[in-house]
């Protein structure tokens, strides 16, 4: 065994006791997925330390290489939910950002930019359309604070005897006399509700 | 027998899961060699039929798999596999309860999840005298090649494997620099895993 591949086999061993950290523990992980003799190196030292531990766990090789294989396979059945939502985020991440190889397209000139001049037009619709909805708005604004201030004056207050004594009589006057016959029975206060029990109230104060 | 259950303490097992959220299952595939046996032992302890054993733990690691991004890490990874291990094998109880076609000879009547405490060396229902001899022959292989360790090596092998004390810790027991306790335990698991591999190999017909 050659320096380079002993200081190599090295890292699995360390890697096994968690004393990997950073480009050494990448390094080791790169190694065991695409060398068949550091996965079985993995495997040796995983049972080797169980077996020194207990020796029940040793367990015969067929099987653990069948349940390994089981495994895998259902582990790739299951991969595609696993890797959804990672691909979510990858994508929304990657499709503004950069592409697969880090560059980003963003900036690059559309094929047809020569012949359409579609920036210059994309630019005066832009334009345009900034100006129809800043005009919409403009005018909403003054429609908008014609109401506000509509709704701080309030209603006009006129006094009521000086309307009356403007305005034309409009009604029977045998109806007013009607309703001072019977003001006892018929009076509305300002709450525009009968309050005939307020002035019975008044009527029936025991006199002194 | 060693009974040792002290494993290995590291944080290598989060990364490891890091990189499986990552989209990297080989990283998964790494855990599940690492935990198989000890699963396999756990379940074992629930359930008598071997073949019911590697459906629970090939369900457990897939639970986990799913359930991933859940893990914190606050716990070691072992933990908190442990635990969808002992769920799983209960849910599988109690759907085969409910089968009348389960014999009892399925169940253990043992304490479910008392991991250290085995009910002697009661052979399980698919244990034929094949896979109990090849396990036999990785203990002694294992065993012999331990004897045959210079004592550096094996002490450092044992502090690390049994004893499950750290690199630095096993630098200062044996007043030696850090890189030195690394190169040990590599050529000390080297040595033994030359041993065992063959039999492994031979046993599956292939490597992992």
């Amino acid at each position: 065994m050659t320096q380079d591949m002993s200081k190599t086999r090295e890292l699995v061993s360390a890697l096994a006791d968690g004393q990997l950290r950073g480009e050494e523990f990448a390094r080791a992980l790169a190694l065991i997925e695409h060398s068949e003799d550091a996965r079985a190196q993995w495997q040796a030292y995983h049972l080797v330390g169980d077996v020194l531990r207990s020796d029940e766990l040793a367990a015969d090789g067929t099987r653990d290489a069948a349940f390994a294989a089981r495994l895998r396979q259902r582990l790739q059945q299951e991969n595609p939910a696993l890797q959804s939502r990672d691909a979510i985020e990858l994508i929304a991440v990657g499709a503004y950002t950069s592409s697969a190889s880090g560059r980003n397209h963003a900036e690059d000139p559309g094929a047809n930019d020569a012949s359409l001049r579609w920036k210059l037009v994309a630019g005066f619709t832009s334009l345009a359309a900034v100006m129809v909805v800043g005009w919409q708005l403009a005018s909403s604004y003054g429609t908008v604070q014609a109401g506000a201030q509509l709704a701080q004056a309030g209603a006009p207050v006129q006094p009521v005897a000086a309307e009356e004594a403007a305005q034309a009589m409009i009604r029977d006057p045998r109806l007013d006399q009607l309703l001072a016959a019977h003001q006892q029975f018929g009076g509305t206060s300002a709450l525009q509700m009968p309050a005939g029990f307020v002035r019975n109230a008044t009527y029936e104060r025991p006199a002194r | 027998m060693k009974e040792s259950s002290q494993p290995a303490v590291d944080n290598s097992d989060a990364l490891l899961v890091e990189r499986t959220l990552a989209g990297d299952q080989h990283a998964f595939e790494l855990l599940v060699v690492k935990y198989q046996r000890r699963i396999q032992r756990l379940i074992g302890r629930m359930v008598r039929d071997t073949d019911l054993v590697e459906d629970i733990a090939q369900e457990t690691f897939i639970r986990a798999y799913r359930a991933l991004h859940q893990f914190r890490g606050d716990a070691q990874f072992y933990t908190w596999l442990y635990r969808i291990a002992v769920n799983t094998a209960k849910k599988f109880l109690l759907e085969l309860k409910r089968d009348p076609l389960v014999t009892e000879a399925a169940f253990r009547s043992g304490d479910e999840e008392d991991e250290t405490s085995r009910p002697g060396n009661e052979p399980t229902t698919d244990e034929t005298p094949e896979s109990v001899l090849a396990a036999n022959e990785i203990v002694q292989a294992v065993n012999a090649a331990m004897e045959a360790l210079p004592e550096d090596l094996r002490q450092a092998v044992t502090l690390r494997e049994i004893e499950g004390l750290s690199y630095e810790d096993i630098a200062a027991a044996m007043d030696c620099p850090i890189g030195t306790v690394r190169s040990r335990i590599f050529r000390a698991r080297e040595a033994i895993s030359a041993r065992v591999r063959p039999l492994l190999e031979h046993q599956s017909g292939k490597r992992w």
